[in-house]
């Protein structure tokens, strides 16, 4: 049983050997100036925007910990997990940034 | 041309035709047939080869009576990870603790392998995240049909009333699309972004001010090889078959 399902997903895997073949050429257009202010500008509102969730998500945290402090480490478990996944929002805005930016 | 590593370097030297010989099998041609290893192939393999050579290392020197500082570090490791298991799968998801600590150590190891002076993170590449987003992805459709059969697996997307059914089929197919894609560009992102800023404050003051910037780099590359992990326990906990229902 176990040995069926690793080699399910050994296929699997080699089947997705075609994505080594990506390529992708950016097309530079006349006003392709604006990239590098939009760039800027995108960056830092992603940043600040998720700044500004981050501290409400360690706010809110803080005053669980004060108000139950015997609930600490699900709250730290919590807090560690909303972080992790606001922080991903600001960096889906970086990637897009060093894709466009080739 | 990128810069290549030494480890890359020796691969190219001495496994340039054996290299090629397989790129062509699979259909595929290199950009430049002298330097067919890439940088991430090389140090993934690098990774993968310090992990055997771990437990190599680890499986004499376990002992049941007088157990060594080794055996110790890993019985932490483990217990931590078999705690998160039972904690977020149930007793039901045991069986796949295998994947998920293979999971945590490649990505754990291959974040902190860049820190070392001449090698770098193959996790800050995108094929390597994506590697092993695919293979989560894979990992726990297979499961989820394995426990639930096909029909209640694709049954499940429905969410838990029939009469949203017609909303929570897309959300979730739409969802379950976007996991391989959040997971690659968390992981891949968080190393990219975490060797560009101590290179560019590296360019500011050289020796001192990216020391913060790597004690950051190194909390970040544990906290993302565990939330990699802990997002794989919970999309399994999700496929395998709920006893509420």
């Amino acid at each position: 049983m176990k040995t069926k399902l690793f080699l399910l997903l050994a296929a699997a895997l080699v089947l997705a050997s075609p994505m080594f073949a990506q390529g992708g050429a950016a097309p530079a257009a006349d006003n392709h100036h604006w990239i590098w202010i939009a760039s800027g500008f995108s960056m830092a509102i992603a940043s600040g925007l998720c700044g500004l969730a981050q501290g409400k998500a360690v706010a809110a945290a803080c005053d669980a910990m004060g108000r139950n402090p015997g609930a600490a480490a699900a709250i730290r478990f919590a807090l560690i997990l909303g972080l992790v996944l606001i922080e991903s929002l600001a960096l889906y805005t970086f990637a897009i940034i060093f894709l466009k930016i080739s | 041309m990128e810069h290549d590593l030494w480890v890359t370097a020796l691969l190219n030297r001495f496994l340039a035709g054996p290299a090629n010989a397989a790129l062509s099998v699979a259909g595929m041609r290199p950009e430049d047939p002298a330097h067919p290893w890439a940088n991430y192939v090389a140090m993934e393999i690098l990774v993968a080869l310090i992990i055997v050579v771990l437990f190599a290392l680890l499986r004499p020197r376990l002992s049941m009576d007088r157990p060594g500082k080794f055996q110790h570090i890993f019985e932490l490791v483990y217990n931590f990870l078999h705690g998160q298991t039972d904690d977020v799968v149930g007793p039901a998801g045991q069986p796949y603790l295998a994947f998920f600590g293979t999971l945590f150590i490649f990505i754990l190891f291959g974040n902190l392998i860049g820190l070392i002076p001449t090698l770098e993170s193959p996790t800050m590449f995108v094929p390597v995240p994506f590697g092993c987003a695919l293979a989560t992805i894979v990992f726990y459709n297979l499961v989820g049909i394995q426990q639930q059969g096909i029909w209640k697996y694709i049954l499940h997307f429905t969410g838990p009333v029939w009469w949203l059914a017609w909303l929570m089929f897309p959300i979730e197919i739409i969802s379950n699309l976007a996991r391989p894609l959040s997971l690659t560009v968390r992981l891949y992102a968080n190393m990219f972004a975490g060797e560009n800023v101590t290179m560019a404050f590296a360019g500011i003051v050289p020796l001192l001010l990216p020391i913060p910037f790597m004690a950051l780099h190194i909390f970040v590359g544990l906290l993302q090889a565990y939330i990699f992990a802990l997002l794989t326990m919970i999309y399994v906990a999700e496929a395998l078959p709920h006893p509420e229902h």
